[in-house]
């Protein structure tokens, strides 16, 4: 007997809701838990999800996956691509590790969240795989670098970075507890899968495995593609939801979550993946700048889906775009001026032709973040290398958690956004960071930043020594310049050069 | 004498800074401490100028001799330091 397709019994096999008897509904489905915003049981079963697939076939499809990741690690485990890799090259997957690995393992639980308490049968059935994905996705990502471990000691802050009070990750830790930890089904699927997996990873991982493959690390790149093809399916668990909110008059609450989870996400961006791509990666292996990246992936593609299925472009949207224009560079200037407090060392990525290529890609670079630049460069090549490091913290912003920056020099845009709440002052990088903690105060109220910290005398002792202490950073882990300036060599010749 | 924390935004500069001041302090040597960690090290020295200090979003600078105790600022307020 043949068996039937697979469209013939998936809606009967998959829609596992019925009428409770024994408890009541709200008891099987914590409105809270679930974030099922009064919308009754049959709206929801009209979910329907555009990934179909079974559990025997998405097993068989995983365990493929898997093989040929694994086995490309294996084959090209001798192939020196440490040893012959670019610095900036490293530092991009020691800051991706650190960042995302065991965020996955968070992610898992967001995704057990949504298995469990969605309201949607076709969710929960997206969900059930998307936790496994995200559990596969921890341990895969915390597997490869642990290769490089007996050689750079750096790299064990894939495993070690979220324990840890370092301030990259309060940022990285801040959103995603925001988005993935704590809050029902339904915010979780808009705000993790709908805004920052749809909107952001899905495409952070294309153009990383794209990096990664110029760069000649094909065990990064084959990992890379091979978390992404299970991204892009999960990820599409938000949109029908939003079709059913919409339906049911919850579109100004699809709308803002999907806006705070669009916000967040740029921010974490903005100091991740921006400095990734037009400072780390080699000139050479560079293909898009950061800002042509996002408008294509991004602005461009995550517009369109936004408009088609019913939501209206952010009310920050203009904003947004505007900062494309300099947050990211803000935030490599910042990285690289502190980096002792962070776990890779980053790539300064401004010798002269780097410069003309910023220029070309952003023009006025030279005229405003040049100015920052060129005094830190006068600094190397006079010797003072002791004027390249802080002498005190960057105020923080309470929402993002990253430094409040933005463009320098003779424009000069820089100022905070300061907000009184119950008689706290806090300090915003943007209007966009203040609108997401007045959407919900009493949520974001108690958080301290690193700042907040410092001077609640947590940090002891006071000073460079006690941060590194706080922030976990031992001996031999704390970044410096990736390139041990070789950089500030180049501009030495080619000033000698034009002297001559 | 007391410990007092602004926040530093230093005309030029790109990121806001923690600045540790004394509440005696002046606003004179409330921009001295705030070019510390700006000026010559990313913000280039401006020879025969005098660095002012204004609350955030004022017109005018706030007097010279003032200090951070009669000021009125708040711990962790933002300031800006200007050129004049």
């Amino acid at each position: 007997m043949a068996n039937l397709g697979r469209l013939d019994w998936y809606d009967i096999a998959r829609n596992t809701n019925w009428q409770p008897t024994y408890v009541q509904e709200d008891e099987l489905f914590p409105p809270q838990m679930s974030g099922s915003m009064g919308i009754p049981l049959p709206e929801w079963e009209s979910y329907d999800e555009p990934y179909k697939q079974t559990y025997p076939e998405y097993v068989k499809i995983q365990r493929e996956k898997d093989a040929g990741a694994y086995s490309v690690k294996a084959a090209l485990e001798r192939s020196n691509m440490f040893e012959n890799a670019d610095p900036g090259w490293l530092s991009v997957l020691k800051a991706h590790f650190g960042a995302i690995a065991r965020a996955e393992y968070s992610a898992s639980t967001a995704e057990a969240r949504m298995a469990r308490f969605g309201k949607a049968p076709g969710m929960r059935n997206m969900a059930t795989m998307g936790m496994l994905d995200e559990i596969r996705h921890g341990q895969i990502q915390l597997y490869f670098p642990h290769e490089y471990c007996p050689k750079d000691r750096q790299f064990d802050w894939a495993h070690k970075a979220y324990d840890t009070n370092e301030w990259a990750i309060l940022a990285s830790r801040h959103m995603f507890d925001d988005m993935m930890t704590t809050r029902g089904a339904v915010d979780t699927a808009l705000m993790l899968t709908f805004a920052f997996e749809t909107g952001f990873t899905n495409m952070q991982f294309l153009g990383l495995a794209a990096d990664a493959a110029e760069a000649g690390d094909w065990t990064f790149s084959n990992l890379i593609s091979s978390v992404q093809t299970d991204e892009s399916r999960h990820a599409q668990i938000g949109a029908p939801l939003v079709a059913i909110l919409i339906k049911n008059g919850k579109k100004a609450e699809a709308q803002k979550m999907v806006d705070i989870g669009i916000w967040r996400a740029w921010k974490l961006f903005s100091v991740l993946t921006g400095p990734m791509m037009d400072y780390y990666t080699p000139l050479e292996h560079r293909k898009q700048s950061f800002k042509e990246f996002m408008e294509e992936w991004i602005v461009t593609q995550f517009e369109r889906s936004l408009i088609d299925l019913g939501l209206d472009k952010p009310w920050f949207w203009d904003q947004f775009l505007e900062e494309l224009n300099y947050q990211h560079h803000g935030m490599h200037l910042g990285v690289w001026y502190w980096r002792s407090t962070v776990w890779w060392n980053p790539a300064a990525g401004v010798s002269p032709e780097e410069r003309t290529w910023l220029e070309e890609k952003y023009p006025g670079w030279n005229a405003t973040w040049g100015t920052n630049w060129d005094v830190i460069t006068d600094n190397l090549l006079a010797g003072k290398r002791e004027l390249s490091y802080p002498e005190t913290l960057p105020v923080v912003c309470n929402m993002c958690q990253l430094p409040i920056n933005a463009t320098p020099g003779p424009t000069w845009k820089v100022r905070d956004f300061p907000l009184d709440y119950k008689g706290r002052t806090y300090h915003f990088c943007s209007e966009g960071c203040q609108w997401c903690f007045e959407q919900e105060p009493e949520r974001y109220k108690d958080h301290l930043s690193l700042i907040d910290r410092f001077l609640a005398g947590m940090v002891q002792p006071m000073n460079l020594a006690g941060g590194l202490q706080y922030m976990a950073l031992a001996p031999g882990e704390i970044g410096d310049d990736a390139h041990n300036y070789a950089w500030v060599e180049k501009i030495r010749a080619a000033r000698q050069k034009a002297a001559a | 004498m007391a410990l007092f924390p602004l926040t530093s935004n230093f005309q030029g500069d790109f990121v806001l800074q923690l600045l540790p001041v004394d509440t005696e302090n002046t606003m004179d040597e409330v921009a001295a401490a705030a070019a510390h960690h700006s000026v010559g090290r990313r913000v280039p020295a401006r020879p025969g100028h005098t660095m002012r200090v204004r609350q955030q979003g004022a017109k005018e600078p706030l007097p010279r001799t003032l200090k951070v105790s009669e000021s009125g600022l708040k711990p962790m307020e933002c300031i800006e330091v200007i050129w004049e």
